[in-house]
Parts: structure tokens; C-alpha cells; sequence
């Protein structure tokens, strides 16, 4: 594959232009993170975002900040502490992983339960679409209707309709407090743990910033939990003193309930072994009891493990290599009978198992339309979504 | 429009004769929307009663290729909802709440409902919706879908965006899709966010499951009184750099205060004050009263001549209601009313609020300024007599400095009102052609007919190969 290391978006423009005008097709490229997660894309060439980094501007006191696509998440964390602020993003894999490749993806973590996925903190962008032409959308302003929303549409497209080169995000103070409780829910079966974890976040009067629910052996890898049969809920909490005093209680009364290093969720985030099978199953989050005791089960006995975010009502599964086609495609029916309405995706898989296991979703004419209005020539990431899915729904 | 006569008979047969309006003393209701210096007359106004009655209304005109404007209530700000001599769809009707699912907190509800209604109706099970536009007692969710309408305690809540999961839509080719997913994870382009904010140019809302938020256990409700516009602005910027995420964080000036006061909706505002904030912090009840302490020790800070706190819920109701009805107030005391909507970053507050005050002054006009400013969203209004011409040009001249001001400061156009027609003329000095260009590219892909609101939100011209529609013709109030 050739590869230029393009400095500014010009120059991203020009090949991008060069590229349709010679019938070639583009792989994105920034942090790489994603070349190993097996998605699907036949491209002839490396469109590379590499050369842009670096944050463009920030101004803590309109707690907005503007960074260059191949920005890694760790950089934004480090200039925003500096000011008691940060990106509340916390997407799996390592935080060397870059804003525009976050935001491509839509990747989420465990944060997302109360502050979002990055369709709710990116404000602006600029992109290259796959006519070669350069579009900003948004701004840097916290509200903003002024004509179509480029901006969420960009935000999960994984590059098909463009390459993000700059982003604008919105940003938060820290918190006085933040500390993390593991908790046994009810000190029950993993079926009254579920169950109870729900009711409880659903309830309690003081909003955590995360609340996860894990299966025993992914708890087993983390430090400083206690070795235990038991699924954890792992509880962050943030705010003032007397808030999270309060809710530290209230999180007490919910089962044996233990501080933990917030280094925790770090952890969380990096758990996976190389070329593990990861996929995400979700529901109302009323299921998210049965969701989690079935698929957590089921990804245990096939020797991986399961987490949850509660409010989201996301299960996110985790089986290391190498998982066979078969006991993953009898996954996939299991999962997708738990509940009405499940949804399942695809997060990474070896290349091979992608086509035995993924069942492409019925074809979306409108989406079509939407992908031909921005890449007219299908240059983009061309395959990358049809790998997406494991399957639309049940 | 050349109405085709047979179109009336068509839409008649499916939603009966009375729900045709043909006649111009009948269409005059909706000559306007809520910014009354715009009129356009409708060819024709439908009003269906039904989900399927709206699918065969939209396919009829889809079949006759006429074009056509969805409207709600009629409570916009921004001209959107007009019909230019093209068909005008009354959705209001269509106003069934279909379901409230308290264990997952969701709604589903038909375009009409009207805003205020599903906060009553959630209100049993502890829930509200949450974007709460001031005109929230009359406008309906489609509407606000279209517009993503924000409000005053969209500060800590969100947006419509941010609470709608899922919407049916029927595009205007006459075809229903489903956006978003109301059960699991959305995957895929997010059509939904996509389509909500559209302001009625990808389609026509059937049904939206929307996101509900809890009660707040416990609420405060902070009046803070200053001598100058610039403390009350330097106020909300010390307020948002320490972090404190306020429920509402609303600034009034004197102008507005004076109009309140004198109106039936006094809600005992110091009269003397040039500027107050009206602030809610809500939550749990652990911990508030540390953040409402910190916040009068900002508002104090800035020079505040004193803070009242209220949290008897009828004392602030009270506090509230003059800042709800404050654009009520105003129609009080002039014909006309110019209203804007620009978002300026908030540290810049404070320098912009004194170049509209400059402006305005040079103009010889009187800006009221009533706003989100915890969002750094202006509302910048002047009060008019349209019939005088040169009253009205020295408006406009003062209102175009305005936005050209809050785009110099890295601000925004609108922030929750919408393009519409009123900011159309902005729209070229905010975005470069390759961005406008994209967003008819992607107007075409839910609309490539072009019949959905046509003229509207992005100029004619922008747009490559786009035949010029009536509507888009260029307009001042």
C-alpha cells in the first residue's frame, strides 16, 4: 500500500481527489488501533491522518477544545487536567487511541452512562468527503442548529462518508471527588446481581458517573477486587463532598461494598487479550438482567467474559482466540433469542470469522443515498460497514 | 403554486372536506408563524387526523409532485413553518401519546403532542420530558423534532437530540422508514441525528420514542441581582468554569425586567436591576446546597447586590413565570417583535453583550436581551413597529451587526430557533460552499425531489442544479 503523511487537510483533499480520479479506493488510517479488529475493507491505498495531530485550540473557560484528528485521547487528557478538566470518553483499547478514530467509530466506555457517547460531546468538524471536498460543520459553541447536523451524521460512519481531520469537543470540569466502590449486589446468584444492580441504578437518587456490571473472570483480572464467584458491580462516583458521601452510602446498601483504585477502569479498558472476539449485545434497558446473566454465561463457558452498562442496557462480550465459527454463530442465535429486540454488533473479530458469522443487514436505501451523497464513488473505508453488524436484530 | 384542483378532491377524499382549507380568510391563521413580520399565503392547508391519513396525504402530493411545508403548532421562531403559494400539512391532530414505559423511561408519541402535555402525562410515574422550550404549554414534539427546540433547562439535560432514540418517518417520496433504534444500540450512519434539527426539508415525523427524565429529588431555585449587565455576564462565566453543572442558568436585563413587571406575568423582580440571572440547580439533595452556596458566592463575586434562593415550588413557579412568558410580555408593548437566537462561546459574553448594547445605540433601537446564558445562547430582541419603514431598516441594520458580531466571536447563527427563513441571508457568512453544498447533498438523499419545505435552511444558490422556489425568495421582515 503507498502511504503519504499528509501535514494539513489540503493535502488529504488532494489525495483523496487523486484517488477517485484514478478509480482508487482509501483505507483510513490514524492510531491503527482498528487495522487488527478484523472489519472488512478492500482498499487499495492507506489514506494516513497521522500527520494531524496535536491540539489546535482550548479554552478552558468555555470548557471546549479543539484537536487535530490523529490527537490521542491520552494527550487531551494530560492538557485538560492541567486546567481540572477532561473529555469524558473512555472508549476501549489503549488511550493511545486517537479523537478522530473515537468519534469515526462512536466508541463508547463505561462514561457513557451518564456523560454520552461521542455523538453527544463532539460540537464541530471538519472532514474530507469522498468527493475530495473539504466541509466544516458545526462549531464551537455548546448549542448549535444552524442547518443540517453534518456533525452526528460523520459521528459513527467509520470514514465512509469522509476522514475527519479536526474536531471540536465539548468538554467538563472534574469533579471535586471521584472515587470507585465494587459492590456484590445482594451478595446473590449473578441473576439477582443483574436484577438488582438494574433496579438500583434506575433508582438511586445520586447519579454515578459510571455504574458496570462484571462477570466473575473478568472481575479475577482486576486488581484489587477480591477474589470471589461473584459478578462485581463497579460503581464511579463524582461530585462534590457531601454528594458523594451520600451516594457512597446508598452504594453500601446495595451489597459488600469495597474502595477501589480508580485504575480500575483503565484496566477495564485494556482487559482484552490480542485478537479476542468482541461483539455488543443490547436491549431495552428493562432486559439488561437476563442480557447480562445469558451472555455473560455463555461468554464464560467458551473461557471469556462479559460486561455491562446499565443504563445503556449494553452487554459487551469478550471471548479470546481462537473462537471457532460454529460456537460463535450458535452464540449469536442464543443472544439474539434473550430478548425482543436485541441488537447485536460487531466490535472486533479475526478477518476470517467475519464472513461465517456476520449476516449483512437488510440493505437501507436511504443510507445508501446518504453514503452516495458524500462518497459518490464508494472510495471511503469501501466494506468496512457491511462487517459491522453480526446482525441487525432478531 | 398552479393548484392542481384535483389534488383538493384527493386529499379530501381521505381526510374529508372540512380538513381542506382552500379559502384565503380560512388560511389566514397560517399566514404566520410565531415571528409575525413574515407572511407567506399557503395554496392549500391539510390537516390530517391519522397516522394513515398523513401517509396518504404526503403520498398524494408525492404523486403529483407538489410540494409542501409540515407544520405543528405554529409556535416557530425562525419563519420555518411557512408556505410559500406551495401545500401547508397541519400535523396537530395527530396527537396520541402512544405509550409510556416507566421501567425504561421512554415515550412514544404522535407529532402533534403537544410538549407540555407529555410532561403532564409522565408526570405519574415521577418523569418529565425534558427540553422545555418557553413555548413548551403550545408546541408539539414534531415540531421540536424538526426544529431540535432546546429550552431553558436544556443547560444540564440536553437537547431534543439528546432525548429522542427513535423516530418512524415518512420521507417525502411517500416511503416509511424507521431511524435510530428505540431498544438496543443504534448502528449504522445516524440517520437520526441527522434528521432531527431538519427543520421539515427530509420528511415528516409519524411517531418519536423519546427519552424521559426523572424528577430531580430536590430543586433550588437562585434569583441573583445585579447592577450591570457586564457583572451578570462575568457571573455565568465564573459559574461555568468551575464546573457546577446548573439545571438553568437564564439572564434577564432591564429592558426585559420593566416589560415583565408591567405585564400579568410580574414575578417580583427588582425593577431597579440592570441584569438578573434566574439559576436552578437540581439533584439529589446531598450536596446542592454546597453548590447553590458556591454559586451566590460567584454571583457575589461578580458584584451581585443580592441573591434569593428559593425552594417552596410555588415561589418558583413564580420566579419562572416571567421568564416563560417574557416574549409574551413583550408582544404587549410593540407590533412587531424581531427575535434572535445567535450562540456565542461564553467567555465572550461579556464583549458581546456590550457591542449589542453599542449597536444598538447607534441604531436607535431597544434590544431587550432574555437568554440561555449558561449556553452562551443569546436572545437578542427588538421591538418594532414594521409598518415604519425606517424603523425597520435601522432593526435590520442593527440586528445584521448583531449576528455578524456573535460570528466574529466563534459563535453561531442560531442555537435552538432554527434557520428557517429569517437566518437564511447568514447562512453564507457561517459556512463555506463545500459545507453547504454537503448539506444539500444530503437533503437530496431524504428529499431528492426537493418538495419537502423547499427554500428553506440553506440558500437557493448554494445548492447545485436547485431551481429557485418560491419561498426562497429573499426576504426581510
Amino acid at each position: 500500500m503507498d502511504a503519504t503523511l499528509h501535514a494539513d487537510v489540503a493535502s488529504i483533499a488532494s489525495q483523496v481527489r487523486s484517488a477517485r480520479s484514478r478509480g482508487a479506493t482509501l483505507r483510513i488510517v490514524s492510531g491503527g488501533h482498528w487495522l487488527d479488529a478484523g472489519h472488512p475493507c478492500a482498499a487499495a491505498e492507506r489514506l494516513e491522518l497521522d500527520g494531524l495531530h496535536g491540539i489546535v485550540s482550548y479554552e478552558p473557560g468555555d470548557l471546549t477544545l479543539t484537536a487535530r484528528t490523529a490527537t490521542t485521547l491520552a494527550e487531551i487528557e494530560r492538557v485538560t487536567a492541567s486546567e481540572g478538566q477532561w473529555l469524558p470518553l473512555d472508549a476501549y483499547g489503549m488511550s493511545s487511541g486517537t479523537l478522530g478514530a473515537t468519534v469515526a467509530t462512536a466508541s463508547a466506555g463505561p462514561l457513557a452512562a451518564a456523560f454520552g457517547t461521542p455523538r453527544d460531546h463532539v460540537l464541530g468538524c471538519e472532514f474530507v468527503s469522498g468527493t475530495g471536498d473539504v466541509v466544516r460543520a458545526g462549531g464551537r459553541v455548546v448549542k448549535n442548529v444552524a442547518g443540517f447536523d453534518l456533525v452526528r451524521l460523520v459521528t459513527g460512519a467509520w470514514g465512509t462518508l469522509g476522514a475527519l481531520t479536526e474536531l471540536t469537543v465539548r468538554l467538563r470540569a472534574r469533579a471535586e471527588e471521584d472515587v470507585t466502590l465494587a459492590v456484590i449486589p445482594g451478595g446473590a446468584s449473578v441473576t439477582g446481581a443483574a436484577e438488582l444492580a438494574w433496579r438500583w441504578s434506575r433508582e438511586c437518587e445520586h447519579e454515578p458517573f459510571a455504574a458496570e456490571l462484571v462477570s466473575p473472570s473478568l472481575a479475577r483480572r482486576l486488581t484489587g477486587l477480591s477474589d470471589s464467584p461473584d459478578a462485581r458491580l463497579l460503581v464511579r462516583l463524582g461530585g462534590n463532598t457531601s454528594f458523594v458521601r451520600a451516594a457512597m452510602i446508598g452504594v453500601a446498601a446495595l451489597g459488600d461494598a469495597q474502595l477501589v483504585a480508580p485504575g480500575v477502569w483503565g484496566e477495564l479498558a485494556v482487559a482484552e487479550p490480542a485478537g479476542a472476539v468482541v461483539f455488543r449485545v443490547s436491549a431495552l434497558p428493562a432486559h439488561i438482567g437476563t442480557l447480562f446473566e445469558r451472555a455473560s454465561a455463555l461468554a464464560e463457558g467458551l473461557g471469556g467474559y462479559a460486561h455491562a452498562t446499565l443504563a445503556r442496557g449494553v452487554v459487551r462480550c469478550v471471548l479470546p482466540a481462537p473462537a471457532d465459527s460454529e460456537s460463535l454463530t450458535r452464540l449469536r442465535v442464543d443472544l439474539s433469542q434473550l430478548a425482543v429486540g436485541v441488537t447485536i454488533v460487531g466490535e472486533r473479530m479475526p478477518p476470517s470469522l467475519w464472513s461465517s458469522v456476520s449476516r449483512p443487514r437488510a440493505s437501507d436505501a436511504l443510507a445508501e443515498r446518504v453514503r452516495s451523497a458524500f462518497d459518490p464513488d464508494h472510495i471511503m473505508n469501501p466494506g468496512i460497514l457491511g462487517g459491522a453488524w453480526l446482525t441487525a436484530s432478531a | 403554486m398552479p393548484l392542481n384542483t384535483g389534488l383538493a378532491a384527493q386529499l379530501a377524499s381521505v381526510v374529508g372536506a372540512q380538513r381542506v382549507l382552500l379559502r384565503p380568510a380560512e388560511l389566514r391563521s397560517y399566514e404566520s408563524d410565531g415571528l409575525a413580520g413574515y407572511q407567506r399565503k399557503p395554496a392549500l392547508a391539510v390537516f390530517p387526523g391519522t397516522r394513515d391519513e398523513t401517509i396518504a396525504v404526503v403520498r398524494a402530493l408525492a404523486r403529483t409532485g407538489t410540494a409542501f411545508v409540515a407544520r405543528g403548532a405554529g409556535t416557530g421562531l425562525s419563519g420555518g413553518a411557512l408556505a410559500d403559494d406551495v401545500v401547508l400539512l397541519g400535523l396537530h391532530r395527530l396527537k396520541r401519546i402512544v405509550s409510556i414505559d416507566s421501567d425504561n423511561a421512554r415515550a412514544i408519541v404522535e407529532p402533534g403532542v403537544v410538549n407540555a402535555t407529555l410532561t403532564a402525562a409522565a408526570a405519574a410515574y415521577g418523569l418529565h420530558y425534558a427540553p422545555d422550550p418557553s413555548s413548551q404549554s403550545a408546541c408539539t414534539i414534531g415540531g421540536n423534532v424538526a426544529e431540535n427546540a432546546g429550552g431553558p433547562h436544556c443547560l444540564k439535560y440536553g437537547v431534543t437530540l439528546n432525548h429522542v432514540l427513535a423516530l418512524t418517518v415518512l420521507l417525502p417520496s411517500g416511503e416509511v422508514v424507521t431511524l435510530g433504534n428505540a431498544e438496543g444500540e443504534a448502528d449504522g450512519y445516524d440517520l437520526l441525528g441527522a434528521f432531527v434539527g431538519s427543520e421539515g426539508c427530509f420528511g415528516v415525523v409519524l411517531d418519536a420514542t423519546v427519552r424521559l427524565e426523572r424528577n430531580p429529588v430536590s430543586v433550588r431555585t437562585l434569583l441573583a441581582d445585579f447592577s450591570s449587565i457586564d457583572a451578570a455576564a462575568h457571573a455565568v462565566s465564573a459559574i461555568i468554569a468551575s464546573g457546577i453543572v446548573a439545571a438553568a442558568m437564564e439572564m434577564m436585563d432591564n429592558a426585559v425586567i420593566q416589560v415583565v413587571e408591567a405585564s400579568i406575568y410580574a414575578s417580583g423582580y427588582p425593577t431597579d436591576a440592570a441584569a438578573i440571572l434566574l439559576i436552578e440547580l437540581d439533584g439529589a439533595t446531598a450536596g446542592l446546597d454546597d453548590d447553590v452556596a458556591r454559586v451566590a458566592a460567584f454571583c457575589a463575586g461578580a458584584g451581585a447586590r443580592g441573591v434569593r434562593v428559593a425552594t417552596d415550588p410555588a415561589d418558583r413557579a413564580r420566579l419562572w413565570q416571567g421568564r416563560k412568558k417574557a416574549f409574551g410580555a413583550m408582544g404587549r408593548i410593540s407590533s412587531h417583535l424581531v427575535v434572535q437566537d445567535a450562540v456565542v462561546p461564553r467567555t465572550k459574553l461579556p464583549a458581546v453583550l456590550a457591542e449589542i448594547h453599542r449597536i444598538s445605540a447607534f441604531h436607535r433601537v431597544k434590544v431587550c436581551n432574555v437568554f440561555h446564558a449558561g449556553d452562551g445562547n443569546l436572545h437578542p430582541n427588538i421591538g418594532y413597529d414594521a409598518n415604519s419603514a425606517d424603523e425597520s431598516a435601522r432593526v435590520h441594520a442593527a440586528m445584521t451587526e448583531i449576528m455578524q458580531v456573535c460570528i466574529d466571536a466563534g459563535g453561531t447563527i442560531t442555537g435552538e430557533h432554527g434557520v428557517g427563513l429569517d437566518k437564511l441571508p447568514y447562512m453564507e457568512a457561517l459556512f463555506t460552499p463545500g459545507t453547504l453544498g454537503a448539506m444539500c447533498a444530503l437533503r437530496d438523499a431524504f428529499d431528492p425531489e426537493r418538495r419537502a419545505n423547499p427554500g428553506k435552511v440553506v440558500p437557493v444558490r448554494s445548492c447545485r442544479e436547485w431551481h429557485a422556489a418560491p419561498s426562497a425568495r429573499p426576504s426581510r421582515p
